[in-house]
């Protein structure tokens, strides 16, 4: 996989995703379980860090994680 | 949209929520018919017990409401938890001391249109949305109690202080 | 009746859940217990098989939520480190004696074994510190720096994040930066590369201190998809100049035809190494390139988590990651984690279990088993409780096993009846404690 490729592919994605507006997603009130802690994207940021720290040190690759979205949605 | 088509929007969605709410046998007040709070100002707040910022706001509007009773205020909060047993219990530790609706199928938010949790709409003493303002900051607690005071008053300075404050279209 | 246009619908609804580029998080509030201070404390063993590394680490993450979502987040982590790490040469079926890193002594390892020294003992202490608020209505922006200090390094590090929602919240895009200038400081000075392991007392081809930069760049979108799922998808950039070498690793010089490592006596009086070996040498700088993608789907109470990385870089590592992991929750706040990760990565272009003797030698080569060619796969379960006080605990096992080759075309003669791989399996314990404090 070249990175011309990632980078095609992440295009569509992103193209994708700010495209699909209404077809996609919830109304405001319709997010008590992304609310819930388990159901943010890193729900356990030191058990994350943790493992990360481990990984990178006995592997070449780290990192990829993101930060942003999903919960509760509020204010 | 005049006014009384926007009472007549108030008042049909305010009866099917009730149709909604009466269909699950709980125990939350009745409905609201907003005919009789012509002369008043509502403000109906849209939120739900797993909202962090609206659970901030309601002793704020206990404080509201409090304090301006005699003056003609009126608040009205729309509960959207669609777990009846977590809105009990979140109640039992954060009294609400003003109208509760329940609106569990969400149709009432749809009606209003809400894009933020929480949200609170004014309604001044014609019937008229004057403003809403999306969320809850704490920072500006002040200028939501300024605009409910220049609302009660008649004024229409600083509705647009807080927010998008267009009347419905 | 009218259902009026969209004017004034606004495009989006805030959140704030956040880990910035994998270090320090934010925002794990839940409405009913709103305290505003968290901490997130953690103990970590982890063990290799046959007294190779173990780390004992204790670590603390606070965060203190202000009015209006803004949080200041404090970690710190005190790692301590002792075992012993390949060396990188080559198993002989002879026993192989090599300098220690400091030049001061020397030591022996038994023949038909992996090389490994044993003097690694070392403390590392790391701090971060981070802030999140909300710009305007529909931006967040994060902010935050690191430090990390052991014996012979030394990291500083800063980051940004700037977070955008759209569609009514349901769309996020995130963008992230994050510097660091790393020091090096090699016990008696960093070998020059490709130089020969030397006599215990000689440090002459020993240089100073070095050091390195790398320059990370996410950038990401989230998209709730519906009720009960979320996705997300990241693009990271990172590269990294400066000095990349492992500073103790060596590989072995080996006879073209055997395939043994060529032997060599140390100066008279001294003690020294037994055969040759080269220290290793890297490239200047290298660049990566990952694209990340990660599921969260709610499933009547039980969350599942599962997460895809691929990443290529240009010294022509591969790597897929999955990694899955399912909550099932039981009554009175106890739920059993089970999780799952897949690993596999092919060897950098400079990888070498040896260098042949008569070659013309490589501008680059090493041995560093951890830029091979590898699977590698993790087993765990966590149990997790809620004590009535609402403080949270964990209790995790892990299995962490890695195996590997080197590629066929490059084993010579003798090593390829050799073990010429360190493979390598571990243990991972952790207990966790999460509790808040405040009204």
């Amino acid at each position: 996989m070249s990175i011309t490729f990632i980078r095609f592919v992440f295009s569509l994605f992103v193209l994708g995703f700010l495209s699909a507006c209404g077809t996609l997603g919830v109304e405001p009130w319709e997010r008590d379980v992304l609310a819930k802690d388990e159901m943010q994207l890193v729900s356990d940021p030191l058990q994350a860090n943790m493992d990360d720290h481990i990984y990178f040190s006995k592997e070449a690759s780290s990192g990829g994680r993101g930060f942003g979205g999903g919960g509760c949605g509020c204010n | 949209m005049s006014y009384s088509q926007f009472k007549h929007l108030i008042i049909s969605a305010c009866l099917v929520a009730f149709l909604c709410s009466s269909a699950s046998a709980s125990d939350e007040p009745g409905i609201l018919d907003l005919s009789d709070a012509q002369g008043h100002v509502v403000v109906v707040d849209f939120w739900a017990s797993w909202c962090v910022p609206c659970r901030r706001s309601i002793p704020w509007l206990n404080e509201m409401q409090e304090k301006y009773q005699d003056q003609g205020l009126i608040i009205i909060g729309v509960n959207e938890d669609t777990e009846e047993a977590e809105y009990v219990e979140f109640l039992k530790k954060f009294p609400a001391h003003f109208k509760m609706i329940r609106d569990a199928e969400g149709t009432l938010a749809r009606e209003f249109d809400v894009v933020a949790m929480p949200t609170s709409y004014i309604i001044d003493r014609d019937g008229n949305v004057v403003t809403r303002h999306l969320g809850f900051k704490i920072r500006l607690m002040g200028d939501y109690e300024a605009v409910i005071r220049n609302v009660l008053s008649g004024s229409e300075a600083g509705t647009e202080l807080v927010s998008a404050a267009r009347p419905r279209q | 009746m009218e259902k009026g246009n969209k004017k004034f619908v606004a495009k989006s609804l805030a959140t704030a859940t956040c880990a910035l580029l994998g270090t320090t998080g934010t925002n794990p509030v839940h409405a009913q217990e709103e305290q505003p201070w968290q901490f997130d404390t953690a103990l970590l063993y982890y063990g290799e098989n046959d007294d190779r590394v173990q780390d004992l680490s204790l670590n603390v993450l606070a965060r203190r939520s202000f009015a209006d979502d803004r949080i200041l987040s404090l970690g710190l982590t005190v790692d301590s480190l002792t075992g012993a790490t390949p060396v990188g040469a080559a198993p002989m079926d002879v026993a192989q004696t090599f300098t220690r890193p400091s030049g001061n002594s020397a030591f022996s390892v038994p023949a038909n074994t992996q090389p490994l020294d044993d003097t690694f003992l070392d403390t590392r202490y790391a701090v971060t510190a981070g802030w999140q608020q909300p710009l305007g209505r529909l931006f967040t922006g994060t902010a935050g720096v690191s430090f990390s200090d052991e014996y012979d390094y030394t990291h500083i590090g800063a980051n940004f994040g700037l977070t955008r929602d759209f569609n009514k919240r349901n769309t996020t895009v995130n963008l992230g930066f994050a510097f660091a200038q790393d020091d090096i400081e090699p016990i008696s000075g960093s070998p020059t590369p490709l130089s020969p392991m030397l006599d215990v007392g000689d440090i002459s081809n020993r240089r100073g201190t070095e050091s390195k930069d790398v320059v990370d760049v996410l950038l990401g979108v989230t998209q709730v998809i519906n009720q009960n799922l979320l996705v997300q998808l990241n693009y990271s950039f990172s590269d990294s100049s400066g000095y990349l070498n492992d500073p103790y690793r060596v590989l072995s010089l080996v006879d073209p035809v055997s395939g043994d490592t060529l032997a060599r006596t140390p100066a008279p009086g001294t003690e020294g190494p037994s055969h040759e070996f080269r220290f290793e040498s890297r490239p200047d700088s290298r660049t990566k390139h990952s694209l990340f993608a990660q599921a969260k789907y709610y499933m009547a109470g039980k969350v599942l988590d599962v997460s895809y990385r691929y990443m290529t870089d240009d010294w022509e590592i591969d790597s897929h990651t999955i990694d899955a992991k399912l909550k099932f929750p039981f009554a009175n706040n106890r739920y059993l984690e089970p999780h799952i990760r897949y690993y596999t990565q092919t060897e950098a272009e400079f990888y070498r279990a040896t260098l042949t003797a008569g070659d013309p030698l490589p501008l680059y080569a090493s041995p560093d088993y951890r830029l091979g060619n590898f699977d590698a796969i993790t087993a765990g379960i966590k149990y997790g409780w809620r004590t009535d006080s609402g403080h949270d605990l964990g209790l995790r096992l892990e299995y962490y096993m890695q195996d590997g080759d080197v590629p066929g075309n490059q084993l010579i003669g003798n090593q390829l009846q050799r073990d010429m791989y360190p493979g390598l399996n571990a243990i991972i314990f952790n207990f966790s404690y999460r509790f808040g404090l405040g009204h």
